[in-house]
């Protein structure tokens, strides 16, 4: 099937798969080469047993405006996003830089606060941080990482260029959607895994599983290691449920956990209490321990962060870490990475425009209609003006809202984020997509091969949120070596 | 083991058996009706008595005919023990211990609830297309449990899972034994007595036990027969007495299980000193309560032992690491 042949519009932005001349980009060439092969039947019959596939196997999102429906299929297009092995040793260096310089700052944050003391970063940032945890100064836990596990969002501008958009530090999700992408591409097109060379993802349980324990503060002994979820109506659940089973972990609620006179935590077992050495937490810090954040939360284990602070408990994320997770602390990091290792940033920032700075403030409120406007914690796709999509109304608003809280709110440049082609019915078209890797820091570092793609399914949009409606790919990196 | 998921595990096999024997139970009174001479007459609100739902369907006021019965039994997401409930709730379970399962079995449960989803409407209305389904739902409980006994290790979790099902199981042949007393036979002894025999017969055929019984008992199908063996026959996997066995194997197994034993022994000593000839039908539901009262009484000893960490908080008390 010359699926090319069928009209595939390049448009403006960056194709990942098909160069300007149309042709497939050489890492994509074994792919068109499968393609050009089968016919459209069978193409459209495995699109199918895909979707199939992915029902049984209840690979599922919450959405949480489907009232009365607690899951929704994952939305899964069968065209991979595919990079040479070559630009992705590139991007991982890059990726490694960013997360070491995070860690470092998150650290002199809670401690000596050389950073600000130095005039590096504002003290007005910090103050205005939403995120930064007073319950945590003076503590430097082990190996001085507080965010063991980042994902890290980014997208490819029009002139090829890959832009970091993103840290997320708090509890990102989507990995185990990663997993289960290849894991469906290889059932359904086994014939490509053999023609290519594209390497495996399936070693990051491992060493997500390896990094936790590292935190272990009992040496010598099998960790007892836990992910501790907010339970089955939160979004990710199917992730936590999933990463615990690849693991080997507990997949404990906070009701399950118990912390003692000894500091200590337990959780509840069939033979009584169990002490727990590391706790994977998928719930946010504000949830994490009524005691020291908000009382109200029925999620968390009273006393955690005294267990915590005491080391009897290794937390991943630590508690705190979603300070440099705020999209005004993002505009620093390539500051971030020269003060801390001396080193040029590898991989660029978007440019970024702070609004807590009058003459940027001006700029920003003087081209609303050319930005993107961020609001500095939020996740999720949420609470975002997108400039040269809104209306007057909508602009007018985002500027009350600007001057209201500036220290709040950042701009960037729309950005004519790549393209990738996906299949509807038996036709490619041209879709928006970001990539997001994960890597993950305790006594070493790792990042894994590719990351998860996520696709704007609908035409011309720019949102690839899983939370609103977007879906995902599998992401090969191929090895072009002896092709 | 966590407290909860234990818990969770041992509903969510509970759930699958009850769904499994409602499908039986509606199954074999298909088949009674079919085979009942004149005169003779059963009335669908015993599957609704036996199942201990008759306060339910008061209060909602079902009416007592076939449709409106079927749908409470299979389709109707307001019960609790409805077929498509159980299936619901045993999958939702499963969700929330999907990690300490082997993954084929959450495929397997969760393609069982969309089977159901997709054809519990079909169930509820034409008789052929009832035995079908139903049927279907039987199959594919049973590879379920074919599976969970070949690819999981025979661990404390197996313990839970293999102890729900065996209570709940037990229970279920006493009611679905319990159906037979509540149906009215001629007074022509010349037609009760071949009515009698096609009745018992249909309830063997229930517990897929037709079979076993003529082997071990013999081929006259006499009522106070099948009660006897499907009561107390040892070797039979859907007996009283084979899952009475089954449970204090899995208690042995499980850590501090003196009181849950000792329930499962009393109800296995009350069930061996009952005399079961020539009983008359209503002393027969007296019995079967009875053993309904001991079975829950061994569920109570064991939330009480195992589950009750996670429903109360926890002061200072022993630790084991």
């Amino acid at each position: 099937m010359d699926i090319l042949a069928k009209n595939y519009r390049l448009n403006e932005a960056y194709d990942e798969l098909i160069g300007p001349d149309r042709q497939p980009r050489p890492a994509a060439k074994p792919l068109f080469d499968y393609l050009a092969s089968i016919d459209a039947g069978t193409l459209d019959a495995r699109r199918k047993a895909v979707e199939a596939a992915i029902m049984t196997m209840g690979i599922t999102f919450t959405v949480y405006s489907d009232a009365g429906n607690i899951d929704r299929a994952w939305p899964f297009d069968i065209i991979p996003r595919i990079i040479a092995r070559s630009e992705w040793e590139h991007i991982e260096a890059g990726l490694k830089q960013r997360l070491q310089a995070l860690n470092l700052f998150i650290s002199d944050l809670y401690n000596a606060q050389r950073i600000v003391k130095d005039g590096v970063f504002p003290i007005e940032v910090l103050e205005g941080s939403r995120n930064f945890r007073e319950q945590c100064k003076g503590i430097t836990p082990r190996f001085g990482v507080w965010a063991h596990i980042c994902g890290t969002d980014l997208v490819r501008d029009k002139d090829g260029t890959v832009y970091v958009l993103e840290d997320n530090l708090r509890v990102p999700s989507g990995v185990s959607y990663m997993l289960e992408n290849r894991q469906l591409m290889k059932r359904m097109f086994p014939e490509i895994f053999q023609a290519a060379t594209i390497l495996p993802v399936d070693d990051y349980p491992t060493r997500l599983h390896d990094t936790l324990a590292a935190l272990s503060p009992r040496e010598g002994e099998r960790p007892v290691i836990v992910v501790l979820t907010p339970g089955i109506y939160n979004s990710a659940y199917f992730e936590h449920s999933y990463l615990a089973q690849q693991m080997g972990a507990f997949l404990v609620e906070g009701s399950d956990l118990v912390v003692n006179g000894d500091d200590c935590v337990y959780m509840k077992t069939i033979s009584g209490l169990r002490r727990v050495d590391v706790i994977y937490r998928r719930i946010d810090d504000d949830f994490l321990d009524p005691e020291a954040f908000r009382p109200d939360s029925a999620l968390g284990v009273p006393g955690l962060m005294r267990a915590w602070r005491a080391g009897k408990v290794g937390i991943a994320n630590a508690p705190g870490a979603g300070v440099a997770d705020d999209k005004v602390v993002y505009a620093f990091v390539p500051r971030m990475i020269k003060y801390y290792l001396g080193e040029e940033p590898i991989l660029a920032n978007v440019p970024s425009y702070l609004c807590m700075y009058e003459d940027q403030r001006d700029y920003v409120l003087a081209n609303l209609d050319k930005l993107v406007v961020k609001p500095a914690n939020e996740s999720g796709g949420y609470g975002m003006l997108i400039g040269p999509r809104s209306s007057k109304e909508e602009r007018a608003q985002f500027a009350e809202l600007i001057k209201e809280n500036p220290r709040n709110y950042m701009a960037q440049p729309t950005l004519d984020i790549s393209t990738a082609p996906t299949l509807f019915n038996d036709q490619l078209s041209p879709r928006h997509l970001d990539l997001r890797p994960f890597v993950l820091q305790s006594d070493r570092m790792y990042v894994t091969t590719g990351g998860l793609t996520r696709v704007a399914m609908k035409e011309g949009s720019l949102v690839v949120n899983s939370s609103q409606g977007g879906g995902s790919k599998d992401t090969w990196i191929v090895d072009m070596e002896g092709v | 083991m966590l407290s909860r998921v234990a818990e969770s595990l041992y509903w969510m096999t509970r759930y699958l058996e009850r769904a499994e024997n409602t499908a039986r139970l509606i199954n074999s009174s298909t088949q009674v009706l079919l085979d009942l001479p004149k005169g003779a007459s059963f009335g669908w609100d015993v599957l609704i008595r036996v199942v201990g739902l008759d306060h339910q369907v008061r209060e909602r006021g079902i009416k007592l005919d076939e449709a409106s019965i079927m749908a409470f039994l299979i389709e109707d997401e307001d019960n609790p023990s409805s077929i498509l409930s159980s299936i619901h709730y045993a999958r939702e379970n499963t969700r929330t211990f999907r990690e300490v399962l082997p993954m084929e079995i959450w495929e397997r449960i969760n393609g069982l609830y969309l089977y159901i989803r997709q054809n519990a409407k079909r169930a509820t209305h034409g008789r052929s297309e009832r035995y079908e389904v139903l049927n279907s739902v039987i199959e594919r409980r049973q590879s379920i449990v074919g599976l969970l006994a070949g690819s999981m290790s025979h661990d404390i979790a197996f313990q839970f899972l293999k102890l729900g099902r065996n209570l709940e199981r037990a229970d279920m042949t006493t009611r679905i034994v319990d159906v037979n007393s509540a149906v009215l036979l001629p007074t022509d002894e010349g037609l009760a007595v071949p009515a009698m025999e096609r009745l018992w017969m249909s309830t063997l055929n229930a517990l897929s036990a037709y079979q076993m019984y003529r082997r071990h008992v013999g081929v006259h199908v006499r009522a106070h027969d099948v009660v006897q063996f499907l009561l107390k026959d040892p070797h039979f996997p859907r007996t009283v007495h084979h899952c009475l066995n089954e449970i204090e194997g899995c208690l042995s197994v499980l850590p501090e299980h003196e009181q849950a034993m000792k329930a499962a022994r009393q109800a296995y000593r009350r069930l061996d000193m009952m005399k079961l000839d020539g009983l008359a039908p209503v002393v027969l539901h007296e019995y079967l309560d009875q053993v309904q009262a001991d079975l829950s009484a061994i569920h109570e000893a064991v939330s009480q032992q195992y589950f009750y960490l996670h429903h109360h908080p926890v002061a200072e008390q022993s630790q084991s690491q």
